[in-house]
């Protein structure tokens, strides 16, 4: 127990209080950790209820006090930096404090979002993910800092965004799944900016999705595939979903990802697949496939889920899909597809 | 690095299934079965929860939900959770093995070798066992969290007799309430309702940490009478028993008056003080433990003595088949465990039973409802689509205020609802080439504001097809990106179909967070009318 009560510190000696000891964790010996490591956890606690709890009480602004001394004493980054150190209760206690000040904001200024914006405290928690002990605690701040604009396209605009590809897969599925709601976050939630991001790192972006949409993890399969069917139904990205359906290649794996053995996975697919069929401008390429498989496709199709009647939307789309492969026509060659072809080899 | 608090020295724990050599089986759920396992680098026992994703109804997120609630616990009274891996189309979590079994299966076993008359468990028992829940309750709760799923079932013990809570499962589930995006299956009805509090039956408001103080409450009653109340009766009706009769007690399950007169004063008080309806009435985890009866509470050793003598009261049984191969172990109705082939595995009863449960919207609908009268938006200005909003008196017959069908065809017969080049020739016919004057179509949804709309626009067969108009509709952001196939699917069964003049289908987004569906009121479904001019 140390001699002086935890509880007796003010909140700017709890800050203070962090800001020193916590770097020291890191170099203390086992009896000496022990105790800083002790108090250090008490007082992030304690912290925490003082963040917390004022924002109850109408007019009080010890909250947003707080908050402001933890942005401006670069707390954030202490708390970020040293995150592998702190103990098990004391990280929840961290993820908790810095997820509060996030969410606070002055007029139309979020100053946390602000100051991690012009740190690389964003890619400190991202390269979290490679550490078993703090992934999770990474991925619920990161979860946070994707609300922020800035913040997400601070992340866009760096290659280690891509790192996120090799993280939704690795073997712990608790780490490979939180790695995944992330990535995801970072792609549904700001839509007009990742739509531009996606319509400019298009080859980039879908070449490494491939790869998850092929992994060897059937949870990998199936979140990518119905991710994908989601980014590609939004019409904030009509212009990456053209391109898409236009790719010869996407229709192949589609119609592959319709024959797997799981049904869920079968399901997600056919999510995909719909979109290609319900095209009006099929190029060529896409036709030519539809066609050579018109007869497989149709007799697929009516045998495709029969036990989902209870389904209104799927079986509406089911039938159409069957009665629009049915009704083909050949395209008649025409230039412009013949100019667009050339463009996409 | 040196300095990183790893909770364990030894080898990290793998996550490859060849490092695990599978024992017997300790549990079975629904879609999922626990087996004793032997984890080959560590040389430790363990105990693995293989959940079948493919037949399993919980989306991956809630799993990880579940997942990362377990992780996030360090706590002498809760379950340990080690790793979690896929296995092919299961998901393998590995956790503390607990060789005593759960709660629930004591009890049995007790009450098979007849002690089960006058109570399964003595209040020393009873007060040991349940004191260390609540320490682990008072642990949940402190840091933000509701089991919501406490039962004898959940309680495990160890083979030096430590009680662990177990379980997350239904944690995330009850949570996040009903998934609206296109997955079928919603959880209404996790398990059966015997241990549900009042507030979460009633899911009018929210509720908290209160609600596990019920189920505590209940668990007490099961772990002295072997059962929980209302055992018997059907989920339905437990519910209706549990919302209308005052709080169950002791005496609740007991076919004769004094059968457990045995237990004191100060139990009974105990029980009564956690089901009380009003969860404001009932005392937090922490306030309980000063309640005068733990103070009959023993240690571990007591509870290894009493309870572990006989032996574990499930001894694993080996699995017929090769574990890791799909299937799925079922009991028989000996009591032994079987695997059945995926060609033979239909969907589970309960599984069909949670589809309809999640999909009756139309049982939903009351008859009487009326359209709400919404807040007039903006119309679309690009003389390609209209939009009107849809007002009361546009139900039965035609708005007065919505543009006449005549100019609206006008416009868009100028400009056709249709790509630039529409090729003709890639889509399907549209329609008969008799009937070739254009549709006037009237969609009514609601918007992403859900306010309701109708928008008019025309078809012109042999010009339009339902592929271009519901994509443009989509584009001018009148329709949700997810709908579009399923309203060109409509679209289509309208154009070929002359007589119908009217259809109302169901979309894939859904209705809003707190939006019941509802055809009649058009929540999560859409509208499509021909307009006869």
């Amino acid at each position: 127990m140390p001699l002086f009560s935890s509880k007796s510190k003010t909140p700017h000696e709890a800050v203070r209080y962090l800001n020193d000891m916590i770097p020291s964790l890191k170099n203390s010996k086992e009896k000496e950790h022990k105790k800083i490591s002790e108090e250090v956890t008490k007082t992030l606690h304690i912290l925490k209820t003082q963040l917390y709890g004022s924002q109850e009480q109408e007019g009080s602004d010890l909250g947003a006090q707080i908050s402001a001394e933890i942005v401006t004493s670069d707390m954030l980054h202490v708390l970020i930096e040293n995150l592998a150190y702190i103990d098990f209760e004391g990280r929840k206690d961290v993820v908790a404090i810095v997820n509060n000040v996030l969410r606070r904001q002055i007029g139309v200024r979020t100053p946390a979002a602000e100051a991690i914006s012009r740190s690389d405290l964003i890619f400190l928690l991202i390269n979290g993910y490679e550490n078993q002990e703090i992934a999770l605690n990474c991925g619920m701040m990161l979860r946070e800092c994707a609300r922020h604009l800035v913040l997400v396209t601070q992340i866009l605009n760096n290659a280690r965004f891509y790192k996120f590809f090799e993280y939704v897969e690795v073997s712990t599925f608790d780490i490979a799944s939180d790695a995944f709601s992330t990535f995801k976050e970072l792609l549904t939630r700001h839509k007009v900016d990742v739509a531009t991001f996606l319509e400019q790192q298009y080859d980039p972006f879908f070449t490494h999705y491939q790869s998850l949409l092929n992994s060897e993890n059937y949870v990998t399969r199936r979140q990518a595939l119905k991710l994908l069917g989601e980014l590609l139904l939004d019409r904030f990205n009509f212009t990456v979903m053209n391109r898409y359906i236009s790719q010869p290649e996407n229709l192949k794996l589609m119609m592959n990802l319709l024959r797997e053995k799981s049904k869920n996975i079968q399901f997600e697919a056919f999510h995909v697949f719909k979109i290609f069929v319900a095209n009006p401008n099929k190029p060529k390429p896409i036709m030519d496939i539809l066609l050579r498989n018109r007869e497989r496709l149709v007799d697929f199709l009516t045998k495709f889920h029969t036990e989902r009647s209870e389904d209104e939307q799927f079986n509406d789309e089911k039938s159409y899909l069957i009665k629009q492969i049915k009704e083909l026509k050949p395209v008649e060659e025409n230039v412009s597809y013949q100019i667009k072809e050339e463009n996409m080899s | 690095m040196a300095a990183v608090a790893t909770a364990d020295s030894g080898v990290s724990w793998p996550n490859d299934k060849d490092d695990y050599e599978l024992l017997g089986v300790i549990g079975a759920g629904a879609t999922a079965v626990v087996q004793a396992a032997h984890c080959k680098p560590r040389n430790e026992k363990v105990a693995i929860k293989r959940i079948n994703l493919e037949k399993c109804n919980t989306t991956v997120e809630e799993l990880l939900k579940e997942i990362r609630a377990m992780s996030q616990c360090k706590h002498e009274n809760v379950v340990c959770y080690y790793t979690s891996f896929v296995v092919k189309d299961e998901l393998w979590v590995v956790m503390k093995l607990c060789g005593g079994g759960s709660m629930l299966d004591i009890i049995k076993m007790r009450m098979r070798a007849g002690y089960g008359k006058t109570g399964v468990l003595d209040e020393a028992c009873i007060a040991t066992i349940l004191k260390e829940v609540l320490k682990g309750l008072e642990y949940f709760h402190a840091s933000g969290q509701i089991h919501r799923d406490i039962k004898a079932g959940n309680i495990l013990i160890s083979d030096d007799g430590a009680v662990f809570v177990a379980d997350f499962g239904v944690s995330a589930w009850l949570a996040t309430g009903k998934d609206l995006t296109r997955d079928a299956v919603r959880h209404t009805f996790v398990g059966t309702p015997c241990w549900m509090a009042p507030e979460v039956m009633e899911q009018v408001t929210g509720y908290d940490f209160k609600a596990d103080i019920w189920s505590f409450g209940i668990t007490a009653i099961e772990l002295a009478t072997g059962t929980a109340p209302y055992h018997k009766f059907p989920p339905m009706k437990v519910l209706m028993l549990t919302l209308q009769n005052e709080p169950p007690t002791l005496d609740t399950n007991a076919e004769d008056k004094d059968q457990y007169k045995g237990y004191s004063k100060i139990f009974r008080k105990m029980i009564s003080d956690c089901l009380k309806k009003d969860p404001e009435k009932r005392p937090t985890a922490k306030q309980l433990l000063k309640h005068e009866f733990f103070k009959k509470a023993k240690d571990k050793a007591y509870l290894q003595k009493t309870l572990l003598a006989e032996g574990p009261p499930v001894k694993g049984q080996k699995v017929k088949r090769v574990p890791g191969s799909s299937g799925r172990l079922h009991k028989t109705e000996d009591g032994g465990w079987e695997w059945s082939d995926e060609e033979m595995d239909k969907e589970s009863e309960a599984g069909r039973l949670a589809m309809a449960e999640g999909r009756s919207p139309r049982v939903r609908a009351s008859p009487d409802q009326i359209l709400e009268v919404p807040i007039p938006s903006t119309s679309v200005d690009d003389g390609k689509v209209e939009m009107i909003p849809a007002s009361e008196e546009a139900t039965g017959k035609q708005a007065s205020n919505a543009v006449p069908p005549s100019s609206a065809a006008a416009a868009a017969s100028e400009t056709p609802v249709s790509e630039p080049e529409p090729s003709v020739s890639t889509a399907a016919t549209p329609a008969p080439a008799t009937d070739l004057k254009p549709r006037n179509l009237v969609l009514r949804l609601r918007n992403e504001k859900r306010d309701l709309n109708d928008i008019r626009f025309d078809f012109n067969p042999g010009v339009d097809t339902s592929d271009s108009v519901s994509r443009e509709l989509v584009e001018a952001g009148l329709v949700d990106g997810r709908d579009m196939v399923v309203v060109a699917a409509n679209l289509q069964k309208m154009v070929d179909k002359t007589d119908l003049t009217n259809i109302t289908f169901a979309l894939n987004s859904g209705c809003g967070p707190n939006e019941a569906p509802d055809d009649k009121a058009l929540i999560g479904f859409a509208q499509l009318t021909i307009n006869e001019s």
